[in-house]
């Protein structure tokens, strides 16, 4: 009797396979529903920094603070569900929402907010890919296990999103009558810029999202000029 | 940001622009930072280099050894000699390509390169068409992947001995070396995906119906179980043919759930295999209807047949 073309047990582990795949993926919708929420809210309130002075500052980063909390609490669920899986697997879905979420940390903490016992909080401050870890509680970067983490390229995507509202932010403070701190985000975003620059990047997302960079430069640089133009940099006040 | 920019007058400006004074100087305070990270992606972007070179020597080398096997014109135990000698001296090749790329996918790198990695579908095309046309089964997932991982570990050892005899042509084929000589290290070995075999077994539908198509053709008899065995049977069925194999592989991949990584390619694989199994039963149903009228050894005019195959396949 010869062999059948398929063995019967074949079929049913394939089966078996997808059927855990697609659950996977869906419970992993879950969480990135909730994180979504999250980081949609934080956004958000964000936003307000637009049209709040300097002085108030304080106030809507508690409130942002809140909703980074939120984000942490759920990124800290989405790790241990996502371990337990080939990382690179699934990371392709909540890559763009730990972006999003690292962006609201970022903008966050160069606001003044972040602060913890050993660093107050201070405008201009620029968390590292590793400080990100921290805030976050996961770890960066991982090469040697296969577990969850924040990569390089999600840490420079989330910068370059904080560096165009940034850009949005240096129109903004001039409205509001905080001339320093454009001139203030001008240096930041420059120094980012030739930053960006020491990177070797190939065809990519990221090669595409650091070309933009350049229209925030220009934007943060039409404003300064208007405000030398007037004389109304602050002599050394914004250093 | 190459070249420079030019003010007013035309004469070359300074690249930070005379607005940020104090700003002159390239390196500032991120510039560590970014070179860090900068070393980190290069390091990424340069083994993403190396995999997907040696994945499109290992894809060729595949196809290669799928035109051989078309090259069978029917289904027995052993592959014509000459063919298996084509086979196994691309395998070697094969395996050596293996190896080399074997310690790149290690852990978390698996699945990180796995879309540079789509060599492994055409192996896996290639593994499943050969056992095919000597076993008439279809190989599983978990015989064919340790089947792979001994590609991958001879590879390895040959490589070895290649350095021990000149270490030139071995210096070649790897772009690390650093490898002991010494083999008592077990050589990193990696699995197929369930995709890889998959997309794989996908694609190994459309060379049955070739195969079956030409084999047909050329020998007036579908290919199939060998009626020597019919002797021995007790029972009075006939042995299977390759039209009720392409029915049983159909109906395998009608009634799986679409596996939810890549539905689009799903669908388009699925078709593409709805079609091939239809082209075989074309075949069987020709060969029922017309079969005892046909004088042996005629061959029927394959020229539209041809044609018709070589647009729906790939």
């Amino acid at each position: 009797m010869a062999p059948p073309m398929i063995d019967p047990s074949l079929f049913d582990q394939l089966k078996t396979n997808i059927e855990e795949d697609t659950s996977v993926r869906k419970e992993l919708d879950q969480f990135l529903d909730d994180l979504n929420q999250h980081v949609s809210l934080t956004q958000g309130v964000l936003s307000r920094i637009h049209s709040t002075p300097r002085a108030k500052y304080a106030t809507l980063l508690g409130q942002v603070q809140g909703g980074i909390n939120k984000e942490i609490e759920t990124v800290g669920r989405l790790a241990v569900f996502a371990s337990q899986y080939p990382y690179y697997k699934y990371n392709h879905k909540w890559t763009r929402m730990v972006q999003d979420a690292i962006s609201t940390v970022i903008l966050c903490a160069w606001l003044g907010g972040m602060s913890t016992e050993s660093r107050p909080g201070e405008v201009g401050r620029l968390l590292t890919l590793e400080e990100i870890g921290q805030a976050f509680n996961v770890p960066v970067n991982l090469k040697d296990r296969d577990a969850f983490h924040i990569t390089i390229e999600e840490y420079l995507l989330g910068l370059i999103a904080v560096i165009d509202d940034l850009s949005r932010l240096a129109v903004n403070s001039v409205t509001l009558g905080d001339n320093a701190m454009a001139v203030q985000i001008s240096g930041f975003i420059k120094d980012l810029h030739a930053g960006f620059q020491v990177l070797n990047l190939k065809n990519d997302i990221l090669r595409k999202r650091v070309d933009s960079i350049k229209y925030s430069v220009k934007k943060v640089e039409d404003v300064v000029y208007d405000l030398s133009l007037r004389n109304l940099i602050p002599a050394q006040d914004a250093q | 940001m190459s070249g420079f920019k030019r003010d007013w007058s035309g004469n070359a400006k300074r690249r930070d622009g005379p607005k940020s004074a104090p700003k002159q100087v390239v390196r500032n305070a991120y510039t560590p930072m970014f070179e860090s990270l900068r070393d980190e992606l290069d390091e990424h972007h340069d083994r993403r280099e190396r995999i997907v070179k040696a994945s499109r020597d290992i894809t060729a080398l595949s196809k290669k050894i799928i035109f051989s096997l078309q090259r069978v014109r029917k289904i027995e135990n052993r592959l014509p000699a000459n063919i298996q000698s084509e086979v196994d001296s691309r395998l070697a090749e094969i395996s050596k390509l293996l190896a080399s790329i074997a310690p790149e996918i290690q852990g978390i790198n698996r699945y990180r390169y796995s879309r540079s990695l789509m060599c492994l579908e055409e192996l896996v095309e290639a593994l499943t068409f050969a056992h095919y046309l000597r076993t008439q089964t279809l190989i599983s997932y978990a015989e064919l992947d340790p089947v792979v991982q001994d590609l991958t570990r001879k590879g390895a050892t040959s490589e070895d001995q290649v350095m021990a005899d000149a270490s030139d042509t071995a210096g070649s084929t790897t772009t690390t070396t650093e490898i002991p000589p010494s083999s008592t290290i077990e050589p990193p070995t990696f699995s197929l995906t369930q995709e890889d075999y998959l997309y794989g077994v996908f694609d190994l539908t459309g060379e049955m119906m070739r195969f079956a198509t030409t084999s047909t053709a050329l020998t007036g008899t579908m290919a199939g179980g060998q009626t020597e065995n019919g002797g021995s049977d007790g029972e009075d069925d006939e042995p299977r043919t390759i039209v009720q194999d392409m029915h049983e592989l159909g109906t395998f991949f009608e009634m799986l759930p679409v596996a939810p990584g890549n539905r689009f390619q799903w669908d388009k694989k699925l078709e593409v295999t709805r079609q091939s199994v239809q082209k075989v039963e074309r075949l069987g149903y020709d060969r029922i209807i017309r079969g005892s009228e046909r004088p042996k050894g005629w061959v029927p005019d394959l020229s539209s047949g041809d044609q018709g195959q070589g647009d729906e396949v790939e």
